[in-house]
């Protein structure tokens, strides 16, 4: 009951105590707000990992497999699998309009169709917005009426099946969706938008014209790739223009920067992976029906081919486990493919199967060995708060010396004298704690404005989505790590308070009294 | 007056010389009873005796002052009697309280003895600075009781803390700090403390040491008041001639033996 008392006069009537929780609040803090953006980071990344490939991947690169369209029946026939979709992954250069040239990586897709096993749907940037975003106060987003003679509605149509009528005849033609960062003609806003940028390009008279830049209005750009034959040797390479249908935002820098869709059937005919007719080798045999021409040379059609099958799970798919489970499903399905297939598409040892934790591997594994960095400050941090609450709680047992005498001579047990110290250390724990949580809840809640601040005001930007990939810095405070923080800190308190208790305990109640 | 003190002094050194040092009237059963108390006490290597063989006994309801000068061991002897402190193993001295032996106390029944049965008025009144007047007084009853016991007697126990501190004067000054009471005022605030318990010996160190001439005898009349209404066996430490004087009987001190005066 005492040390109740006591604890609570001591709090507010020193100021060590209170400096004490100070160190307290800034140690959980720091540790709150460092692991929750990391952890964040990490939880981003794995999920937006996702985003645009599905739960498991199906893949063989460049060359890419036949009679995929089978594989995919077989896979939507099981109850485990959600969706399956064709798709083609190359390298590539892009030419834009005002005359630079990028590397990126295209991605052949059935929009439809890829927007069952990803979220396309919801990552194409230039679509009707009826609610401004979150920071846009004024309403300046482009997408909410702005930019003259812009459908949204059919932007945004185009996008989701990577079409674009011709602006001229009207008639669709295969089109292309690069990320929002690709072209470099959209600006970033402060608040999260982005607005077509103006460019001027200089003519051979060496005038500057402007270009229209607002690429998915009217337009476009080249695709050039290196074409491989159904043995993977390089054949040539094939340009073709490709006006732009819309523009995605995956939240992943570096998809956003490099990755452009474009229509999967344009690029099959670009990349000769095709239904064509193909002359048989001597001696060569195959499962589809032989012809002979004028010549007579055997011909076969050859099926068409992608490099990758993108497949859904059903259910969240969240853990690395379910992942799994979906992956042995579909490799246990590929296996009965490939035997119906002989000698057409690769063998079920040599395809590759992926989870979206395996194409992500380099990165989630660097990123939890960060956070595992940060799990050992934090262990660093709690000896620094252990050793601050000794030092401070120490200098108060040798300024309280006579109050420890006095309880002594009233009849308090060493035991009592302890616990004394020790719930003291407790209290201050428990308040340094709660207010340090509040504290970064507060900050990592608002960590996006205050970054946006310290922009604007200081010109500091810490988080530069060009390093760390994401535009918008996580901002959870996941409670089983708040609560982690705040129960170790609480008992890290409690051990610096256990050896000024200790000496408090065994204080000889006579030479207390006497102290001066 | 001093010399009737003398004269008392002199019949204490008498039972003394005779072999039954301080010996208990017959038929009165002593409450404390001391015999051949040592105390050295050890400054690293250097061993400082300051107790040598010392013996005494306090009888229920006596008013004893234990005279001497500063270092003569008063203090340490009322440290050893209450239990603040253990005397030397060897050669083996006992303190008996109520036929108990202090020695063969474990420290919780130490605790449990100074809580209960000792209460302790100091020559600097050792108040917790942080409580208030009531909140001094009554932490002596929180630490006998612990937190249920003290919960559940709560009720009664408020309300003879203050009855205790009206009986010092200090009705008025119930929710006061120590730094903001006088000498003389934080002096009662220890006695009401000493007294919350009601503890069967209280004993004082200098309890007038740190006062003026006029707050001091006041704070001496109330002892002898408190003395007088409770029948409470005190044993005071003094130098103070005046104090010794109003004792039932006085032993002096000089250099850690019972000496005449």
């Amino acid at each position: 009951m005492y040390q109740a008392l006591l604890t609570r006069r001591y709090l507010f009537s020193k100021v060590m105590p209170l400096l004490a929780a100070v160190a307290v609040l800034l140690c959980t803090a720091m540790v709150l707000i460092i692991w929750s953006v990391m952890g964040g980071f990490l939880n981003m990344l794995v999920s937006t990992g996702r985003t645009m490939t599905g739960d498991v991947v199906v893949q063989w690169p460049f060359v890419g497999f036949a009679h995929y369209e089978d594989l995919i029946a077989r896979l939507e026939k099981d109850p485990l699998v959600a969706a399956a979709a064709p798709a083609i992954e190359t390298l590539g250069t892009v030419s834009l309009p005002d005359g630079r040239n990028s590397h990126v990586l295209v991605r052949g897709v059935n929009g439809e169709r890829y927007a069952q096993v990803t979220k396309y749907a919801d990552i194409l940037w230039w679509r009707p917005l009826e609610q401004a975003m979150e920071k846009d106060a004024r309403g300046d987003d482009p997408r909410l009426g702005g930019l003259d003679n812009s459908d949204w509605g059919a932007m945004y149509d185009h996008g989701l099946s990577l079409m674009r009528p011709d602006p001229k005849t009207g008639e669709l033609k295969p089109a292309a969706v690069p990320g929002i960062e690709v072209t470099g003609f959209n600006a970033r806003e402060p608040e999260g938008y982005y607005t077509p940028r103006v460019v001027n390009r200089r003519t051979p008279e060496g005038k500057l014209e402007l270009i229209d830049v607002f690429m998915p209005r009217d337009g476009s750009i080249v695709i050039n790739l290196p074409t491989l034959d159904s043995k993977g040797r390089l054949v040539d390479t094939v340009s073709k223009i490709f006006p732009v249908a819309n523009e995605f935002q995956s939240g992943v820098f570096e998809m956003d920067d490099k990755v452009v869709l474009v229509h999967l059937g344009a690029l099959q005919d670009m990349l000769r992976m095709n239904k064509a007719r193909r002359i048989l080798e001597p001696g060569e045999t195959a499962q589809e029906p032989i012809e002979t021409d004028a010549d007579g040379q055997r011909l076969v059609q050859d099926p068409a081919r992608v490099t990758h099958v993108l497949v859904k799970g059903n259910g969240p798919m969240a853990t690395a486990r379910e992942a799994e489970v979906l992956k042995a499903r579909v490799q246990s399905i590929y296996a009965g493919f490939a035997a119906d297939h002989p000698g057409t598409v690769p063998d079920e040892y040599a395809i590759r199967i992926l989870t979206w934790r395996d194409q992500n591997a380099m990165m989630i594994g660097a990123v939890e060995k960060e956070t595992a960095l940060v799990l050992f400050l934090f262990m660093m941090v709690s000896m620094v708060a252990v050793m601050l609450v000794l030092a401070i709680f120490w200098s108060m047992v040798a300024e309280k010396t006579k109050d420890i005498g006095v309880l002594r001579a009233i009849g308090a047990g060493k035991l009592g004298v302890a616990w004394l110290w020790v719930r003291y250390g407790l209290v201050i724990g428990v308040v340094g704690v709660v207010a340090g949580a509040s504290i970064a809840y507060l900050v990592v809640h608002n960590i996006n404005p205050i970054h946006d601040w310290m922009g604007r005001a200081m010109g500091i930007v810490i988080w530069d989505p060009r390093i760390y990939y994401f535009v918008r810095i996580p901002n959870q405070v996941e409670t089983p790590k708040a609560i982690t923080v705040m129960i170790v800190f609480v008992i890290s308190c409690a051990v610096g308070a256990m050896v000024p208790a200790g000496r408090a305990a065994n204080m000889s109640p006579v030479r207390a009294l006497r102290f001066e | 007056m001093a010399q009737v003190a003398g004269q008392r002094v002199r019949s204490s050194v008498a039972g003394l010389a005779a072999g039954t040092p301080d010996a208990p009237a017959p038929g009165l059963q002593p409450l404390v009873r001391v015999a051949d108390l040592h105390k050295t006490y050890r400054l690293g290597r250097v061993s400082v005796p300051v107790l040598h063989g010392v013996s005494l006994h306090v009888r229920q309801g006596e008013f004893v002052a234990v005279l001497g000068a500063s270092g003569s061991g008063k203090s340490t002897l009322l440290h050893l009697i209450g239990g603040l402190d253990k005397p030397d193993r060897e050669p083996r001295g006992v303190i008996d309280f109520d036929g108990r032996t202090l020695s063969e106390m474990s420290g919780r029944e130490l605790d449990a003895y100074r809580s209960a049965d000792v209460g302790f008025v100091f020559q600097f009144y050792h108040l917790l600075p942080e409580l208030s007047v009531i909140d001094n007084v009554l932490i002596a009853a929180m630490v006998r009781y612990g937190r249920f016991g003290y919960m559940a007697r709560a009720r009664a126990l408020r309300p003879e803390a203050e009855k205790l501190l009206a009986s010092v004067g200090l009705d008025h000054r119930l929710r006061h700090r120590p730094a903001e009471l006088s000498g003389g005022e934080r002096q009662r605030v220890a006695i009401a403390r000493a007294l919350m318990n009601g503890p069967r010996l209280l004993l004082a160190d200098e309890p007038t040491g740190n006062l003026d001439h006029e707050t001091g005898g006041k704070i001496l009349d109330m002892l002898l008041r408190i003395r007088q209404e409770r029948k409470q066996t005190m044993v005071v430490v003094t130098h103070d001639q005046t104090t010794a004087a109003k004792a039932d009987r006085v032993v002096r001190l000089l250099d850690g033996r019972i000496v005449a005066g």
